[in-house]
């Protein structure tokens, strides 16, 4: 009888999601990665479970804008992307929206209209954030009026970068590892981008300090990988920007990787929690920028 | 206080009442003398009780049911009686007594008064009775749910219950219940009287209740009677077995993921016995044997043990001790450890304090605790959470004569839950942290009366008392319409915050349209105070226990339900109809991208609204015969409209499945053999899919719009089982069971996800993801 069962054809969906977000870490989450195994015997989470593409008559949605908009401290970097929402089954490659009003006014300054440089795409080389300074976005399209406001929080120094040895259980991973001195008082947030040989890791990794204030932070930049390429391994060269953001800001991007994924089995699926006032989607954050590169041995 | 002279006026009328009508009826009906019967009803081989044997009276069409400590009392005119006793899976016993005096006699039921082949025939399943007033219940004994082919082979109670009407699996293969369109924590599921906050092994895959341990399990969807309480949906009770107080017996079985032993007998031959039931899986053994470390390095797995002693001391008192310990473990690697478990003890005395007295005491105790223990990189931390109760029970039954059997009692208990406890070493990143611990107490005052006002119709009318006092010490919040904390409350010890009172009214009554059918309707207020906060679809035992506070209000719902009773060709055919529509107020749900693990002002998170629910049920019943089963649908709807969600418009609860189908049939050959079968259908859950799509940064992300505006695929499945019996001597029987579950490997949606395609990453696609095809099994039980 277990004979018969040790030859099935046996996957391990990983539970886990990445980021340590607090206690519900690692609790069945069945995210994107899937790794098969023949397994000898593993059976009540996912015995010979199986996964097939289907086809699901899903209706069509109006279209909603979705606006990505970021001032950094380093000067001119001020962007806002403007796109739009599209049907599940067309393609998806998301034209910019053109012909957008878009201004943004660093504290009580005059208000700056940024210029359109692309399909969809608005700069402006003239602000330059500034830590502690409180940035208001106007959008206005097709007779449509967004807003936001995001504060630059004062940046927290990126200290070190290291890649640790992980044993997970599904074999030996290598992770980054980001270490830096969070200020006493809650409502830090920090948002990381990690590259590898330059190539951006998908995954979202934000942080908060509700049980790390005021604490030397050593987190590690988990996540499951969904193909091999996403790897760390020996030689790499591993780049991680490290984003001092605001608490809105982290909201958002820790509801968007818990509920709009697509995959989330453990959240009641939904659409992030936008600091973009009008109705569309997306974000607008004022944040600190600092940059580590490190080879991973 | 109104509440409580209003609850004692109306016991007081309703004493005033019976009192008369007894007059009434003495004059009609009979002069002579009356006199009383009681006693206990028990098997003959193990000596156990046994809990809702019907006891009828054949030549003057009187029946009761023995209650939970199966215990009867009957009061008859003088004179020379047939008393038919009947319960589940035992054949029928005829006694003829003489009644000139009052009589105290215990009853015995023989499983083996005959024949093998003779018991099968006559092995009939008593009906519910279609004269009483009780509707919306389900009672299953160990007996019935035997054949039922289940998920690995193991015999979980809480799953065969969900082949019932009106009871839906939370999700495939998990034992957690819907129960007529609630949430899965509003089910009080009880352990001989203890409640069991996490009734779930192996993340949801098995139950707590091992079946070797378990004598009964009730369900009751509606007319809950007022000796329950504190929940919404429904109550399971689940009682266990006393102890063979005849004779020594060992028994046990060999499963695929779990063994079970069970020993069992007198302390003192009738009077007292003792009952150990181990059950432990060895999941964890093969994993270990495995080669590959990825395999090795992972731990899972679970054990629970039940005990439980009982004492009878002289004729009238009776003494039970009961526990049960239960624990899971998980390990993935080094990096992280759950761990979590539930621990229950009862002590109860029974008292007879007259033939027609009979009283009960208990002292209950329950926790359920979790662990989690992390390593990432430079970080540890340990992370507690518990919920615990003390719970004191005293209940008096009073059966001044035929027509009436009153119940009053009170229940205090007193909650202490530790959402969380976050302590790290002083190398970690974390902070220790203690989040609040709550304190609160929860007390109820009942009473009821089962009433039978003629040969049509009888009445149980009752009400129940409830109040719930949120104690200190411990700071309290108010908030703004957005959640946010405009200012604290500090509670010093010893100090209530806040009592919230509420009256539960339970109403219900019977009309005898015929011999042998009969309509019901019933009435039920619920209120519930403690609110499993849980933010997954999944049941998880790290999901949030929260008391009511000044913000969370008591949860409550009011159901009426209408039913048609009827049993065809004698009793061999039963079909039962019910109806029933259900409000439910304070319904709890989240804000969009909350934080459940949020430090202590949880409510911040929370936004509150109202559901309703509304039925028919259908369940045919083939009870006696080589051939037993039932054929059960629903036609149901489940609601919720919250303030903040989906525009706040009504929209479908995730459990809204609108058919549920399921056929169970057990065929016993001739002699070794028997062969069972059961097939579900049910419409799939109502679930949220994205209509669009963006992009943030360079990946895909998923637009909704409508919560819950979609469906899961429909599910079916058939289960098949065989049991052999191997040997079957005075002094040993073994059988062999193999099963079957998914037969025809439908490849039964567990969740649908949406990606990007791998190859033309333009496009998005929708993926299906399966969890059991074709599981057989096969286990070994002994016994002797």
């Amino acid at each position: 009888m277990l004979a018969i069962i040790s030859r099935l054809k046996i996957k391990i969906i990983s539970y886990g999601s990445g980021r340590l977000s607090h206690g519900q870490l690692w609790l069945i989450n069945c995210k994107k990665n899937i790794v098969t195994f023949p397994v000898f015997i593993i059976f009540f989470l996912i015995f010979s479970s199986c996964e097939k593409v289907i086809n699901i008559d899903l209706k069509k949605a109006e279209s909603k804008y979705v606006i990505e908009a970021y001032v950094s401290n380093e000067p001119g970097d001020c962007k806002v992307h403007i796109t739009q929402t599209v049907n599940f089954s067309d393609p998806a490659d998301f034209p910019g929206v053109p012909g957008a009003v878009v201004t943004m006014q660093d504290d009580n300054n005059t208000p700056v209209a940024l210029v359109e440089t692309g399909y969809g795409m608005y700069e402006s080389k003239d602000i330059n954030g500034t830590e502690d300074h409180t940035y208001s976005l106007l959008v206005k399209v097709n007779g449509q009026v967004f807003t936001s406001v995001s504060q630059m929080p004062k940046q927290v120094n990126f200290d070190s970068l290291s890649i640790v040895d992980f044993r997970s259980f599904d074999g030996n991973r290598k992770f980054a590892n980001v270490t830096f001195d969070d200020p006493s008082g809650k409502g830090n947030a920090y948002r990381f981008l990690q590259y590898k040989n330059e190539i951006l890791n998908k995954n979202i990794f934000v942080l908060n300090d509700d049980f790390t204030d005021g604490r030397i932070n050593n987190s590690l930049l988990t996540y499951f990988d969904r193909t091999y390429e996403e790897r760390i391994e020996t030689g790499d060269s591993i780049k991680v920007e490290m984003q001092c953001v605001d608490f809105a800001v982290y909201k958002f991007f820790s509801s968007l990787s818990q509920s709009s994924t697509g995959s989330s089995d453990n959240v009641s699926p939904g659409n992030p929690v936008s600091n973009i006032q009008g109705g569309a989607l997306g974000y607008f954050s004022a944040y600190t920028k600092q940059k580590k590169i490190v080879l991973a041995k | 206080m109104k509440q409580v002279i209003f609850s004692i006026a109306m016991a007081l009328t309703s004493l005033v009442c019976c009192s008369q009508q007894e007059e009434t009826m003495k004059g009609k009906i009979n002069a002579a003398a009356k006199h009383n019967i009681s006693g206990t009803i028990r098997n003959k081989i193990t000596g156990e009780s046994i809990i809702g044997a019907t006891i009828k009276v054949l030549n003057n069409r009187e029946a009761i049911i023995s209650n939970e400590y199966g215990f009867f009392s009957l009061t008859l005119p003088e004179g020379n009686y047939i008393l038919e006793i009947s319960y589940a899976g035992l054949p029928k016993l005829i006694k003829e007594i003489h009644l000139f005096t009052n009589l105290t006699s215990d009853i015995y039921l023989d499983e083996y008064s005959k024949t093998l082949d003779e018991v099968v025939i006559n092995n009939s399943i008593p009906g519910r009775s279609v004269s009483g007033t009780q509707m919306g219940t389900e009672r299953l004994s160990i007996q019935e749910m035997k054949y039922i082919p289940q998920l690995f082979g193991e015999k979980d109670p809480m799953k065969a219950i969900q082949l019932l009407p009106g009871i839906k699996a939370v999700s495939e293969g998990n034992s957690g219940i819907y129960v007529r369109g609630g949430a899965a924590d509003q089910n009080l599921i009880l352990l001989d009287e203890a409640p069991v906050y996490n009734a779930s092994h192996l993340l949801g895959f098995f139950s707590t209740f091992n079946p070797d341990a378990i004598k009964d399990i009730t369900v009751y969807k509606t007319g809950m009677p007022a000796q329950y309480g504190g929940r919404l949906s429904s109550v399971v009770d689940i009682r266990m077995n006393d102890g063979n107080s005849q004779d020594y017996t060992i028994s046990g079985g060999l499963g695929l993921i779990s063994s079970k032993l069970n020993i069992e007998g007198p302390v003192q031959k009738d009077k007292s016995s003792f009952l150990v039931s181990g059950r432990s899986t060895y999941v964890d053994l093969f994993l270990k044997l495995s080669n590959d470390s990825i395999i090795n390095r992972n731990k899972i797995g679970f054990y629970d043990l039940n005990a439980k002693m009982n004492f009878t001391m002289g004729k009238k008192d009776k003494l039970f001790i009961s526990g049960y310990f239960g624990n899971d473990h998980l390990n993935a690697g080094d990096n992280f450890g759950l761990y979590w478990g539930n621990t229950t003890g009862t002590l109860r005395w029974n008292h007879i304090y007259s033939n027609k007295i009979f009283a009960n005491s208990s002292l209950i105790y329950s926790n359920f605790n979790y662990g989690i223990n992390l390593k990432l990189g430079a970080n540890d931390v340990n992370i507690f959470s518990q919920i615990r109760d003390w719970n004191l029970k005293e209940e008096l039954q009073w059966n001044p004569n035929a027509q009436h059997t009153f119940r009053i009692g009170i229940n205090s208990i007193y909650h202490a839950i530790q959402p969380g406890n976050v302590t790290s070493s002083l190398t970690s990143s974390f902070n220790n942290v203690v989040f609040q611990k709550r304190f609160s107490s929860e007390n109820a005052l009942y009473f009821s009366d089962a009433w039978k006002l003629n040969n049509k119709w009888n009445l149980t009318y009752g009400t129940r008392l409830s109040g719930f006092s949120i104690l200190g010490k411990g700071d309290f919040y108010n908030l703004d319409d957005r959640g946010k904390i405009t200012d604290t409350i500090r509670i010093d010890e010893g100090k209530i915050l806040k009592t919230y009172l509420n009256i539960e009214p339970r109403l219900a009554v019977s009309y005898l349209l015929t011999n042998s059918s009969s309509l019901k309707a019933s009435y039920v207020r619920n209120t519930q105070n403690l609110h499993l906060i849980s933010n997954s679809t999944s049941a998880r035992p790290t999901d949030r226990w929260v008391a009511s506070t000044n913000n969370i209000k008591p949860e409550t719902s009011s159901q009426v339900s209408l039913g048609y009773y009827k049993n065809l060709l004698g009793i061999k055919y039963e079909l039962t109809v019910e109806t029933y529509f259900k409000g439910m107020q304070n319904q709890i749900d989240y804000r969009d991208g909350s934080d459940i693990t949020d430090a202590n002002a949880l409510e911040t998170q929370l936004l509150y609204g109202k559901g309703r629910a509304y039925g028919l049920e259908f369940l045919f019943r083939k009870k006696s015969g080589r051939f037993t089963g039932w054929l059960s649908y629903t036609l149901s709807k489940s609601e919720k409209k919250i303030d903040g969600i989906n525009n706040n418009e009504w929209y479908n609860a995730r459990q809204d499945r609108t058919h549920e189908i399921a056929i169970v049939g057990t065929y016993k050959l001739k002699k070794k053999w028997t062969l069972s079968a059961n097939w579900v259908l049910y419409t799939g859950d109502a679930v949220s899919f994205p209509e669009g799509k963006y992009n943030i940064g360079t990946e895909t992300f998923f637009y909704y719009t409508k919560r819950n505006g979609y469906r899961m695929p429909t599910y079916h499945r058939l289960d098949l089982a065989a049991t052999k019996v191997l040997k079957q001597k005075k002094r040993f029987t073994s059988e062999l069971s193999f099963s079957l579950y998914n037969a025809y490997g439908r490849e039964n949606a567990y969740s649908i996800t949406f990606r990007d395609k791998k190859a033309e990453p333009l496009k998005t696609e929708a993926v299906k993801t399966t969890l059991f095809r074709f599981i057989p099994s096969i286990s070994y039980n002994f016994k002797f």
